[in-house]
């Protein structure tokens, strides 16, 4: 297929007429392009998309600081990591995402969505505000709960701020939304039902607890399996640990330096004001607002029991 | 043997040694991901996923862009007869690309505290998108050092009336590698307007602007390497060039399938990316038949491995790996999955790295004025990336089929219980053929920055072998058989892929795609595998038939 020595090869008309054909498929491919963008097409538009206050464009601005490309894809575009999240926030609900955003190191149990579906803004963009009816609503999140619930995830705990939480929903909130012309395809099948499925485990692993406890174990006992239900350890580890916030080992008893400078000693006292009021007093080096308040959602007797069990964790005794 | 005739295509020297340094690294940052994805706690907190796969896809742009200018400024003075124009800008351009690289690599860490340096609403640090993670700061830097090599190459090309195709090729391709970068430097708040921008660079990149300078540079290196008659190459590189953006230029539409563009996309996307893959084969056929032309030993067997790797991966991986996905009916299983992943590593490095080292190969004993060398370290560390890389292909498409069915099929979206799981075992191979990758990158690295500095072995004393068999000369009937029974294989991926449609696998049968894909990938890499080696060994044979030439020489004896 070349042209042989001494015959001519005329290239600059051949170089002409190829210029020319591509010049047409150019002024198509504008054409569909321009055809693509109208606004008859409906597609929706991050401007008009807002969440709880949040904005769909400052997240879309999140979404890319921290680089979420990296791990997951966005219309299946990106790393093959983790799962595509397009579509995720129609699936699961705003409020399971409010849970497992904080401490995205661990899967959210239904205590953290409960609590999650307290906030009056929440409860209002998931359309329900009991925990039954949002699992009824949002299945996956109800797979995610009972399958996965307190499991280790495969993501990093983030350290990202309660706003950008909020503005990395509404843009997920305005994906979700868009039409992506039937992709992913809808499975036509149960997948729980095969054996690739990963069976739901019954209970997690018992919770440490330090055998040298002065305190009743069942008390102790009692105070780690309220907060392994309601999430507390997606964000506590029970060493000294941090991971969202401070870690539990070795706490009781010790003056914890504050924020505001202040010191404070880890009583009891001290221990279920955290629970009930968080933001009353803010350990040094943590953010404000990042721990939801839990008086409403756990009575008394367990705000005990955790706490028990924090100081079965050990600690100075005073 | 051919000497350096101009001295300034001895600055290309420069760019090939960083490209090998950022190759080392990108590799290693490779590596690194497979240990990874089979255990994700690990560096977790300090090195995040993202952050390594950033500077993974970041270093493998740069070290190809490196590769590219060395060869460009190599070949320019040939093209055009006299000196580059501002040897002074090119030795600017050289410590711009270093600085870029090394302000670069240190800006993606930011992603770990999601800080961006938003100003006027423009991300100056990284803004993590796929491929073009560089913050604003660095795209301006390498839109100047765009326009310098522009500037170069315009000014030391002849003028326009004198071009020939390959003039063309070149000029054309350097102006369109900087316009289309400019795409990629702004912030769109619509996701589906902005992957529709991202794409301009990524897919006109790679099949606008490079594919063509790869067309233009295997040309010259043909007639520099077999002396084909600048014409016949001139007239091919013509055809590719036509045929890669009428393909190409609608071709892009393969990547609005999903992206929330509207669905006629499908359509053109599907027709006219389905043509993608005739430049190559045109390509691949003008390879043979150049190495064919005047039946002497090849010189430069580490160069022309390396060549002909390019023009055949280019074929597996982009034509016919890329072929099988870019249907909207087969795109719509394997987008966003591992499949892609072996088409992406194929293509890339096979195509673009390959051409990059094959140019260092040929250019690098030049430069040293070396009169020969020894070619064995360079001949084994082409079969260990380029098996290597074969091998992380099979992994991809093999580990690609299973996530596709747990993932899409069956829906199951737990990537820790579910998904992982299930590929675990391709999880496990991609670092074993990553290890083999990585000891061929020691290898050709360490043969190539140091040539001419060690004592030189003594010379392969070959005994001449007949050539029979194995190693009698490859006949073009016999080339486009082994072409023909790669795109069998293709087709067999293509079905496989199509296959996820059916209601029988919908409704949970994985017997059919994976069948497919367990013969598909594997006859498809093997075949790709033993018709390098049987092309191969036919040029040595006519080296050892030819055993008169004692020792090694580069080039060819000029006339």
């Amino acid at each position: 297929m070349s042209c042989a020595p001494g015959e001519p090869c005329e290239e600059g008309v051949k170089r002409r007429r190829a210029l020319i054909v591509l010049g047409i498929m150019g002024a198509l491919f504008i054409a569909l392009s321009a055809a693509s963008f109208l606004d008859s097409r409906n597609q929706v538009v991050p401007a008009t998309v807002s969440y709880a206050g949040y904005d769909a464009i400052e997240g879309k601005r999140v979404f890319q600081a921290w680089n979420c490309m990296g791990c997951h894809t966005i219309v299946g575009n990106g790393a093959y990591f983790g799962p595509d999240l397009t579509k995720l926030y129609g699936k699961v609900g705003p409020a399971w995402m409010e849970a497992f955003l904080p401490s995205a190191g661990a899967w959210p149990t239904s205590g953290a969505v409960q609590l999650q579906l307290q906030n009056a803004a929440v409860a209002a963009e998931a359309g329900v505000d009991s925990i039954d009816a949002y699992l009824a609503k949002y299945p996956a999140a109800a797979e995610r709960i009972t399958r996965r619930g307190a499991h280790a995830t495969l993501m990093p705990n983030l350290p990202l701020s309660r706003e950008e939480i909020g503005h990395l929903i509404a843009f997920l909130k305005y994906t979700s939304s868009m039409n992506t012309e039937g992709w992913p395809p809808k499975p036509r099948v149960d997948g729980l039902a095969f054996a690739q499925a990963a069976p739901t485990s019954a209970s997690p692993q018992p919770a440490p607890i330090a055998a040298q406890s002065a305190e009743p174990a069942s008390e102790a006992a009692r105070g780690a399996a309220v907060a392994r239900d309601t999430g507390c350890t997606a964000c506590h580890a029970s060493s000294t640990q941090r991971l969202v916030g401070p870690g539990w080992g070795g706490l009781y008893g010790t003056e914890v330096a504050l924020a505001d400078g202040s010191k404070a000693p880890a009583d009891d006292a001290y221990l279920t004001e955290s629970i009930v009021a968080p933001d009353a007093k803010i350990v040094a080096g943590f953010a404000p607002h990042m721990m939801p308040a839990y008086g409403t959602m756990l009575d008394e007797g367990e705000i005990a029991a955790i706490v028990a069990y924090i100081r079965s964790l050990g600690g100075e005794h005073p | 043997m051919i000497r350096i005739e101009y001295q300034t295509q001895r600055l290309s020297l420069r760019f090939f040694m960083l490209m090998l340094v950022l190759f080392f690294f990108q590799a290693g940052f490779g590596l690194l991901l497979t240990a990874q994805h089979i255990d994700p706690s690990l560096l977790a907190g300090t090195l995040n996923f993202n952050i390594v796969r950033a500077e993974h896809t970041n270093l493998g742009i740069l070290w190809v862009l490196c590769g590219f200018i060395g060869a460009i400024l190599y070949v320019g003075p040939l093209l055009s007869k006299r000196e580059l124009a501002a040897p002074a800008l090119i030795k600017f351009l050289f410590y711009a690309v270093i600085a870029v690289v090394v302000w670069n690599v240190v800006a993606q860490l930011y992603a770990q505290q999601g800080l961006a340096l938003w100003y006027m609403g423009q991300p100056l640090l990284q803004e993590g998108l796929e491929y073009l993670e560089g913050g604003r700061i660095v795209d301006i830097v390498i839109l100047i050092g765009f326009a310098i090599l522009c500037y170069v190459v315009l000014r030391t090309f002849p003028r326009v009336k004198d071009w020939n195709e390959i003039h063309w090729g070149l000029g054309l391709g350097v102006i369109a590698l900087t316009f289309v970068w400019i795409f990629g430097m702004f912030f769109v708040a619509r996701l589906d307007l902005q992957e529709y921008f991202r794409w301009y660079v990524v897919h006109y990149w790679v099949e606008g602007v490079w594919e063509v300078i790869h067309i233009s540079l295997v040309g010259f290196f043909l007639v520099l390497m077999f002396k084909a008659d600048v014409k016949s190459v001139g007239f091919a590189v013509f055809w590719g060039i036509a045929l890669v953006w009428l393909s190409g230029l609608l071709g892009n539409a393969h990547h609005y399938f999903w992206i929330g563009t509207p669905e006629f996309w499908q359509f053109w996307g599907s027709l006219f990316s389905a043509l993608e893959p005739l430049p190559l084969i045109f390509c691949f056929w003008h390879i043979y038949l150049d190495a064919h032309q005047d039946g002497k030993p090849v010189a430069n067997m580490p160069a022309f491995s390396f060549l002909l790797g390019s023009v055949v991966l280019e074929q597996v991986g982009a034509g016919i790996l890329g072929f099988t996905m870019t249907f909207a009916l087969t795109n719509v299983w394997s987008h966003g999955t591992w499949v892609t992943l072996s088409h992406a590593h194929l293509a890339l490095f096979g195509t673009f790295g390959m051409l990059g080292l094959a140019a260092a190969y040929y250019t690098v004993p030049q430069m040293r004025d070396l009169a020969g060398f020894d070619q064995r370290p360079g001949r084994l560390a082409f079969w260990l990336v380029f098996t290597g890389m074969l091998g992380l292909g099979f992994a991809f498409a093999i580990g690609g089929t299973v996530q596709v069915f747990v993932y899409r099929t069956l829906g199951l979206d737990w990537f820790g219980g579910d998904v992982a799981p299930a590929m675990q075992v391709a999880k496990l191979l991609v670092p074993v053929f990553g290890l083999v990758f990585m000891v061929g990158v020691c290898l050709l690295v360490y043969d190539l920055l140091t040539l001419g500095m060690r004592a030189r072995a003594s010379d392969e004393t070959a005994p001449a072998v007949a050539p029979s068999g194995w190693r009698r000369p490859l006949s073009g009937w016999e080339t486009g058989l082994w072409l023909l029974a790669m795109w069998v294989f293709g087709a067999i991926i293509t079905l496989g892929l199509l296959s996820f449609n059916l209601p029988t696998v919908r409704e949970g049968s994985r017997l059919f795609p994976y069948l497919m894909a367990g013969i598909g990938y594997p006859g498809l890499l093997l075949t790709t595998l033993l018709f390098v080696a049987r092309f191969l060994r036919s040029l040595d044979a006519r080296g050892q038939a030819a055993t008169a030439a004692p020792g090694v020489l580069l080039g060819h004896a000029l006339p």
